[in-house]
């Protein structure tokens, strides 16, 4: 059983498929350092990073595959299941003999897999988009800190540079130790970036932030109906594990 | 009084109207804050477990009209409150900055006359797009016999502009709302679509027009408060949408607010009726069902057992079994059970190969009620034979399990 071993960067996962596909034995799975555990039968092969190989992964994959299938391997990536890497190369090892229309064989079992991976995402981009709240800080920055299921913060921070444009904001990631930060000094055209940013930041309101949590949360109490209270279908929309940094929920 | 009291007593005069949905823009963020996004996003859901996407207030409940309905009717003792146009604005950005909201949702009753009110709404909006520099969603409500002049330059900032139909005939609104009429209420709805599509027009020839209500007007329908059947607030529905051309018509299920010998006695919201109303709505905007096949003058009324679908499959059952790999998309759509995306599942996965009741599962079809309606490569797994009053006994039950309190009611 080969092991591949890579260092958990998407370019790293793709550097790993590059040298899957020429080695004469294909990995039996595909992990990262942090996640492999040695057995009897494990045989390791370590891979470097190679950035010119990631790149030509990834143009062959757009280009003889899809852009759709480019999205879904990186979703799939975001997803942090456990084996999806494995699946992400059984997945392109399909697409590479059928092209595009690998994402129609919707019955095909590392499809599936791929496509499941890849709505887990994106429900939870989007829901995440919804569900974050950023809190005023003393130095005019606006913080939000999330712990998602998924490795989601690539997908929320180009959302949230569109829509909230003319402020400082930062959301951090507090189960992976990892910041989107926009600043609207930057002067890159993308205003914001990834940090790694550790959990035991120590914030403090600006001024006005608890007046209006307080107010959000009235609005929140008012709006809801008494005759139709019904906790479990709120709860089934808003799971729960999402209420700890929710203003009107705790 | 203080914002938070306000807020308090015009939020929850605001709560009984019940379009929460934010999609159907896309507004870019030019240069300040918010955009507002096309398929719609949900911020929180409220005890009830409805959507809570946008703030919804009313600007004011002082109202000078006596809708025997309505909990802001003059007659009625309650608590009366007034936002300032800057308190609506500052709300609104301080909420949408910190992601609470999707945008703003204002109506409001009518205090001293329609065209004050109307300008009081106007100045909010002007100061939320022009100096604050707000790019969210604006839902706004006409008022009634207002100066069509405002009217249209209230088009021209907000996304969604509604007229409130309330209830759906000239009698009940003669009986209920004795000082509107129908005409105040048509006439701001022909004239806001007249320049939605005019300027739809205009914005093909100049890209830099200045858009009105792009994401289309919308109304809302109490249903339960006065004796019309569905058949009747169905055709109302169909009519709205084909003449007026609306974007969406909402219901809501009567909740007695006050007691008048006018209204009648309900022990119950009609919560059921209303979800009917909604699904079969549905039929119409998206699965290509007309109301005159829904129900008609001998069938007036919904089966509150059966969604409208199953209803109208089960009194037309000369269509089916329809076989799935031959069926067009149409005919697919009509099937109980099957919505646009398994649909859509099965028209592209049959392109690869046929399709037999185990592909169907394992491409996510849900089965439990289309499987009475279909064949696949010729066979029949509903039950031993084709029969109607299997049919009717197997999804009875299976509908009466099913919390229908669960089923999506917006969007
Ligand atoms: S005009 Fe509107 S707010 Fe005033 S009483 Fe009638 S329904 Fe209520």
């Amino acid at each position: 059983m080969i092991y591949f071993l890579y260092d958990g960067s998407f370019d790293g996962l793709l550097t790993a498929i590059y040298e899957a596909f020429y080695s004469p034995i294909p990995p039996t799975q595909i992990v990262t350092h942090d996640n492999f555990i040695p057995n009897l039968f494990s045989e390791e092969r370590h891979i470097t990073t190679d950035l010119e190989k990631s790149e030509k992964v990834y143009k062959a994959i757009k280009e003889k595959i899809s852009s759709t299938a480019l999205k879904n391997i990186y979703h799939a990536y975001l997803s942090e299941l456990t084996q999806i890497e494995i699946w992400i190369y059984q997945y392109l090892k399909l697409g590479f003999k059928l092209g595009v229309r690998i994402d129609n064989r919707v019955s095909d079992e590392i499809v599936m897999k791929i496509h499941h991976a890849e709505r887990k995402v994106s429900f939870e981009n989007h829901r995440l988009k919804g569900l974050l709240r950023f809190q005023l800080l003393k130095n005019q920055v606006y913080y939000a800190p999330i712990e998602p299921d998924h490795n989601i913060l690539s997908l929320l921070a180009p959302h949230f540079a569109r829509r909230m444009a003319d402020q400082n904001w930062l959301i951090h990631d507090l189960k992976r130790g990892l910041a989107a930060v926009y600043s609207l000094e930057s002067s890159n055209t993308q205003k914001w970036s990834l940090f790694s940013l550790d959990k035991s930041l120590q914030i403090q309101f600006a001024e006005d932030e608890e007046l209006f949590q307080d107010l959000w949360k009235t609005f929140f109490k008012t709006v809801s109906i008494e005759e139709r209270t019904n906790l479990k279908l709120q709860k089934q929309h808003m799971p729960v594990r999402y209420w700890k940094y929710m203003v009107e929920k705790n | 009084m203080d914002l938070k009291q306000k807020l308090d007593i015009l939020a929850d005069a605001a709560k009984y109207d019940v379009s929460c949905s934010s999609s159907g823009s896309t507004r870019s963020n030019r240069g300040g804050v918010g955009n507002a996004a096309v398929s719609g996003i949900c911020h929180s859901w409220s005890d009830d477990g409805r959507c809570v996407s946008l703030l919804k207030i009313l600007f004011t409940n002082y109202c000078i009209y006596d809708c025997v309905y309505c909990i802001n009717r003059a007659s009625n003792d309650v608590q009366r409150a007034t936002f300032t146009p800057e308190e609506v604005a500052k709300l609104t950005i301080s909420f949408y900055r910190r992601n609470y909201i999707e945008g703003l949702f204002l109506s409001s009753a009518i205090i001293k006359n329609p065209d004050y009110t109307m300008e009081k709404l106007l100045q909010t909006v002007h100061l939320l797009r022009n100096v604050h520099n707000f790019n969210g969603y604006i839902h706004l409500k006409a008022i009634p016999g207002a100066d069509p002049r405002l009217i249209y330059r209230t088009g021209l900032l907000v996304d969604r502009m509604s007229v409130n139909i309330e209830l759906p005939s000239s009698e009940g609104l003669k009986k209920l709302a004795p000082q509107k009429d129908k005409q105040s209420i048509l006439k701001p709805m022909g004239f806001i679509r007249t320049h939605i599509q005019g300027n739809q027009e205009e914005r093909k020839m100049f890209r830099q027009a200045p858009t009105f209500v792009p994401a289309g007007q919308s109304t809302q329908l109490i249903v339960g408060a006065t004796p019309e059947p569905d058949f009747q607030v169905l055709r109302l529905t169909e009519s709205l949408y084909n003449n007026f051309s609306l974007k969406r018509v909402y219901y809501s299920a009567y909740v007695p607010v006050n007691t008048s010998s006018l209204l009648p006695v309900v022990a119950q919201p009609p919560l059921l009726r209303e979800h009917r109303l909604y699904q079969a709505d549905w039929l119409l905007r998206f699965y290509g069902f007309s109301a005159n096949e829904l129900l008609n003058e001998r069938h007036p009324n919904f089966d509150l057992d059966f969604d409208p679908k199953e209803d109208w499959a089960l009194r037309n059952l000369y269509h089916f079994p329809v076989e799935i790999n031959k069926a067009d998309y149409e005919m697919l759509l009509r099937v109980p059970g099957l919505g646009i995306k398994s649909a859509l599942k099965i028209i592209s996965a049959r392109r690869e190969t046929a399709l037999d009741f185990d592909d169907l599962k394992k491409i996510g079809v849900i089965l439990k009620r289309a499987i009475y309606f279909i064949t696949c490569k010729g066979k029949y797994y509903g039950g031993l034979v084709f029969n109607e009053e299997f049919m009717r006994q197997r999804l009875g039950q299976s509908n009466r399990q099913l919390k229908w309190q669960q089923l999506p009611l917006f969007d």
